[in-house]
């Protein structure tokens, strides 16, 4: 880097200069805001390179890397040269497309292959992962001095997103335990909540919904105010994915569970109580009265990007799907955002969250580098770079949703992301319970409910045969 | 055969249109698409009437799309080239190693040739995914995981069966007696099949290794389970326009075109001997 | 006419090379067999009790994973899916494939342009001519649900209701695979003998009888050459299904392949896929098998004749 450009940077990190002029500055040098950007974090970089630590430990070694095809990953990738010059280590990585991201993962994980040291992945994938012996237990390097650099600042981690990554391996066992393993680290995360369409709430009149009674009738109003579209998106593929967004956020915050955990440790079945079968008839009622006409093949990108057509007045997913479609498509800039309780009872949404975390390989053969790489892609410099410059939301630090640039750059473009995120993260978490079958039992969830839906079986009977499945499923495989 | 009526000549030409129709509309429609942004493609209710743009093949060609969410990589070509590259060797392998074989099946009968031959068609029975799975564990542990020769050799599995079973057939209708002729005359075996057995079955062959090809390029698991994103074929990169910021629709539809043309070109090329080749030798004789 | 030249000097070029057949075919049986060892693993697998996320539960319990099958109303469901996917598809792309051929037999250059343009859907993967129907099939910006509509299929659901799901598939699937059969059967129509016809034709004999009692019989080799390999792939689909509607609505589509994948890939539960497998594979042999038999029949009878 020049010199009179590395000036500039300085001054603006020591704070005697401010982020416009910067940009100015550095435009004059012919430095557009992208690179500025970059730029920004080469300065943050080397105050990192200064905090005594051992940087170039590992220089000369080179780790491979998984990724998903995603914003997140591309957040990576930009900042990646910064890290090879703090470090001098080498990074490669493949990236895969979502659609068959885990596919592939569990393929590379499960024949032993020391090619990749580490990968994105999903909380829920490491209760596969973990168990299986294919991930390590990041708590051995997040506790040792010698191996994380000191302003790492692990408690800056949000705590609901940072223990949904920890688990003990007991099936059933409380996630983020005294004993649990730290199986991977949040890069970012997804609360649940509603994405609307303001420009056709305001023609129709319509109010935001506060629960899940007056959701149903707002998505059907909506649907009649809508020419030839849908009421409301959610997702309905033969899927676990169906499950954990939306429907999985309502139902808890009804207090409702997937599975009961006894005092002995056995699960069984909990999702055909009566309060769960009123709450699954809504939902059925929802889709089939306003929901979209191939709901069942519906997974996030058709809700996501319906919404951002103008073919659905709103979706009850991800934030950050509202956040990605609310630019570059037809209704970019008429979305708005709003935190939801289903439950009229509740005091605050209690979103089931979505996280994007990094593993570290447990067939990895230079471990000690590897997590040089994930202290650093996980640290407090590069979630604030990706936060600031690039679309890593939400964050999941702390320090992060507290930089007063972010939260602009955010309310200035999303009003009211901010708010939405600061109203439900406090009940933010993982709603499931930790066990070998998630998949099994979330796709049969799935199944049946496009089978309640399609009206082939009614609510109340298709819950207590899915109850009576999982508890043989749960029986069989000695945990019931 | 040649006593047409008119209204057979006109029930004809319906049921031809009508064949054409549901076979060339969905690729008439994606061909389409491909030239068309988003905004247009997802217009309800859909529109032949739009300005074609050249974006998408752009994006494809060039590795990069620039939106408004950035700029996006795209590594559509290295794809197209890896799906040509592993289908073309997986053929010739397939074709040096089958049509030997089939020509000692179908010409020279033998003692076990009949089980041998059901044997190698039988490789063809097992599920894909029942071997795939315990193959990743070995393929790593002898150091094919992530090759083009572990692929290829795998790809026989599904070029192989085909090639053996069209050839030999082939061979067994094909008269003989040229090649009798020649033997006498005093050349060996291997200038007798290089010279007169091949050129003869050159159509069956042809016609084989086109479909052999057609099968190889439209696989999809073998790569992804098997190999690193450098050597995935197009199957698997078309899925990479479909990312949390967006589907790429338009992208999708050119990248869908862009993998039919190579085989659509090879078949064009090929199509003298294609029916004939696939006539199993019903030459005159 | 092979046979006037045939018997004596085959047997002069066994003695003198006996060895030579073998020679020839050794090699592609020695590039395939590599692949028992993972087909032996794989049964292995099929007798244990083996989840990845539960390795502690590992062990052998030979026969249980079968046994279970017996009293599971899914895998019986997935049997039924399979069978009647395979004999959907298979029946409809052999009479649909059948009828092309016999529209294009003569040989004229617009036949034979045609006939290749036809190969392009054969052409596109699978999994890539899913994507496309599933656009093409969209409520919103889908041409084939606005087609629908005009003809008055309001709200026509294709793939997402389970009354059509498993139409659509199959339709997809007849739209990517009746090209196959129709190339060989159009190469087996072509390649008939002229003489039966032409003496059928002098003797004014109905057309319809001559195509039951005289093509369809000379023709049976080809079709069971097309519907043995179609029948293979059929019965053992993957890719147009699970891009589709991933087994969806409900089970309606869970056929074995997507099935053992789910199994594998997200419960990774190996032993229960592998079962699965394993029983594709019986089927599929012994699906094959009478085939062959049939097949290799005919064409001695053939020879016989000629």
């Amino acid at each position: 880097m020049y010199d009179k450009e590395k000036k500039l940077i300085d001054a603006y990190m020591a704070g005697s200069m401010s982020r416009r002029s910067l940009i100015r500055g550095l435009g004059s040098l012919g430095v557009t805001a992208a690179t500025a950007g970059v730029l920004v974090n080469a300065a943050a970089t080397r105050a990192l390179a200064q905090n005594g630590f051992d940087w170039k430990k590992h220089s000369g070694t080179t780790v491979k890397l998984l990724l998903n095809k995603h914003p997140y990953a591309d957040a990576l990738i930009a900042n990646l040269d910064n890290f090879k010059e703090l470090t001098g280590m080498d990074v490669e990585y493949d990236v895969f497309p979502e659609d068959v991201y885990f596919d592939k993962v569990t393929a590379a994980l499960s024949s032993g292959s020391t090619e990749y040291d580490a990968f994105m992945t999903g909380a829920y994938m490491t209760w596969t992962y973990g168990p299986a012996g294919w991930v390590d237990d990041l708590n051995e390097y997040i506790m040792d001095d010698s191996k994380t650099n000191p302003d790492y600042n692990w408690e800056d981690v949000l705590e609901g997103v940072r223990k949904s990554c920890a688990w003990n391996g007991r099936p059933g066992g409380a996630l983020g335990s005294d004993d649990a393993k730290q199986w991977c680290i949040p890069l970012a995360y997804e609360q649940n909540n509603l994405t609307y369409n303001k420009r056709v709430f305001d023609s129709a009149g319509l109010s935001v919904p506060g629960n899940i009674d007056e959701l149903v009738e707002t998505a059907a109003a909506a649907k009649a105010a809508m020419d030839g579209g849908y009421g409301i998106g959610v997702r309905g593929s033969r899927s676990w994915a169906t499950i954990h967004p939306g429907f999985l956020s309502g139902y808890a915050n009804f207090g409702q569970k997937d599975l009961n955990v006894s005092d002995d440790g056995k699960l069984s079945a909990a999702m055909n109580t009566d309060v769960s079968k009123d709450y699954h008839a809504k939902w059925v009622k929802m889709i089939q009265d306003s929901g979209a006409p191939d709901w069942s093949t519906h997974t996030w990108y058709q809700v996501g990007t319906d919404v951002g057509a103008g073919k659905s007045a709103m979706m009850f997913d991800a934030d950050i799907l509202g956040y990605f479609m609310n630019g570059g498509t037809a209704e970019a800039g008429n979305l708005a955002f709003a935190p939801f309780a289903a439950n009229p009872d509740a005091a605050a949404p209690t979103p089931n969250i979505w996280i994007w975390a990094m593993s570290m390989a447990s067939a990895s053969t230079k471990k000690d580098a590897t997590w040089y790489f994930m202290q650093w892609v996980t640290g407090p410099e590069h979630d604030l770079f990706g936060a600031r410059e690039m679309d890593l939301v939400n964050p999941a630090r702390s320090s992060v949703w507290a930089d007063e640039m972010f939260r602009d750059k955010l309310s200035k473009s999303y009003p009211g992301y901010v708010e939405m995120h600061d109203l439900s993260a406090p009940g933010a978490s993982i709603k499931f319970t930790a066990q070998p079958l998630f998949f099994d039992l979330t796709t049969e969830w799935a199944a049946s409910m496009q089978k309640m839906v399609a009206g082939e079986v009614p609510v109340d009977e298709g819950l207590d045969q899915l109850a009576a499945s999982v508890d043989s499923q749960l029986k069989d495989a000695g945990l019931g | 055969m040649d006593t047409q009526s008119t209204l057979e000549k006109v029930l004809r030409g319906i049921a031809i249109t009508a064949v054409i129709l549901f076979f060339m509309f969905p690729i008439f429609w994606i061909f389409l698409m491909s030239f068309q942004t988003n905004e247009t493609i997802l217009r309800v209710p859909p529109s032949i009437v739009f300005e074609p743009t050249l974006t998408n093949y752009k994006a494809l060609i060039t590795g990069r799309l620039e939106s408004t969410a950035g700029a996006l990589e795209i590594e559509f070509m290295s794809n197209l080239f890896n799906s040509a590259y592993l289908s073309t060797m997986a053929v010739i392998v397939g074709l040096i190693l089958g049509v030997p074989a089939a020509y000692a099946f179908g010409r020279l009968k033998f003692r076990g040739s009949e089980d041998i031959a059901f044997t190698l068609l039988s490789f063809r029975f097992a599920p894909p995914l029942l071997v795939l799975l315990p193959l990743t564990i070995y393929f790593q542990q002898i150091g094919l995981a992530n090759t083009y020769f572990g692929l290829i050799w795998v790809y026989q599995l599904i070029v192989l069966p085909l090639i053996l079973w069209i050839v030999r057939g082939y061979f067994e209708d094909i008269p003989a007696d040229i090649e009798y002729a020649y033997r006498i005359a005093g050349h060996g075996f291997w200038a007798t099949f290089r010279k007169i057995a091949l050129p003869l079955a050159m159509p069956g062959i042809a016609a084989a290794g086109l479909l052999a090809f057609i099968f190889a390029w439209n696989n999809f698991i073998f790569a992804l389970v098997l190999a690193s994103a450098d050597k995935q074929p197009v199957t698997v990169g078309a899925l990479a326009f479909v990312t949390a910021s967006g589907i790429q629709y338009g992208q999708i539809a050119a990248g869908i075109v862009l993998s039919i043309l190579p085989t659509l070109a090879l078949a064009l090329y090929a199509q003298r001997y294609l029916v004939e080749g696939l006539s199993l030798g019903a030459v005159k004789g | 006419m092979a046979d006037i030249a045939g018997p004596p000097r085959r047997r002069g070029l066994r003695i003198s090379r006996g060895w030579l057949p073998y020679v020839l075919s050794l090699p592609a049986l020695l590039a395939c067999i590599g692949i028992l060892i993972p087909f032996f693993t794989a049964v292995a697998y099929s007798l244990q009790r083996y989840r990845l996320s539960q390795p502690w539960a590992h062990k052998w319990n030979w026969g249980e994973n079968y046994l279970n099958f017996m009293s599971d109303p899914s895998f019986w469901n997935t049997l039924r899916v399979s069978m009647t996917y395979a004999f959907l598809t298979v029946g409809l792309e052999l009479l649909l494939g059948l009828g092309i051929a016999l529209l294009l037999q003569k040989r004229t250059r617009f036949n034979n342009f045609v006939s290749i343009m036809l190969l392009m859907p054969l052409m596109t993967a699978p999994a890539l001519a899913s994507l496309m129907w599933k656009l093409m099939t969209n409520p919103g910006f889908g041409i084939l649900s606005y087609f629908a509509a005009l003809i008055g299929l309001e709200d026509f659901r294709w793939a997402s209701s389970p009354q059509t799901a498993m139409l659509t598939v199959v339709l997809v699937d007849m739209w990517v695979y009746t090209p196959f059969i129709m190339i060989l059967l159009l190469a087996g129509l072509r390649s008939l003998p002229q003489q039966p016809f032409e003496a059928a034709a002098l003797d004014g004999v109905p057309r319809l009888f001559v195509f039951w009692r005289i093509t369809l019989p000379m023709l049976t080799p080809f079709l069971l050459t097309a519907v043995l390999f179609r029948v293979i792939e059929s019965i053992q689909q993957f890719d147009i299904i699970y891009a589709m509607t991933q087994g969806g609505p409900g089970d309606k589509l869970t056929v074995f392949q997507v099935e053992a994948y789910l199994n594998f890939f997200q419960s990774t539960n190996v032993g229960r896929s592998a079962a699965l497998l394993m029983i594709l594979w019986v089927i599929t042999y012994i699906l094959s098998t009478i085939f062959i038999k049939q097949w290799l029949k005919l064409r001695e009878r053939q020879r016989g004749e000629t």
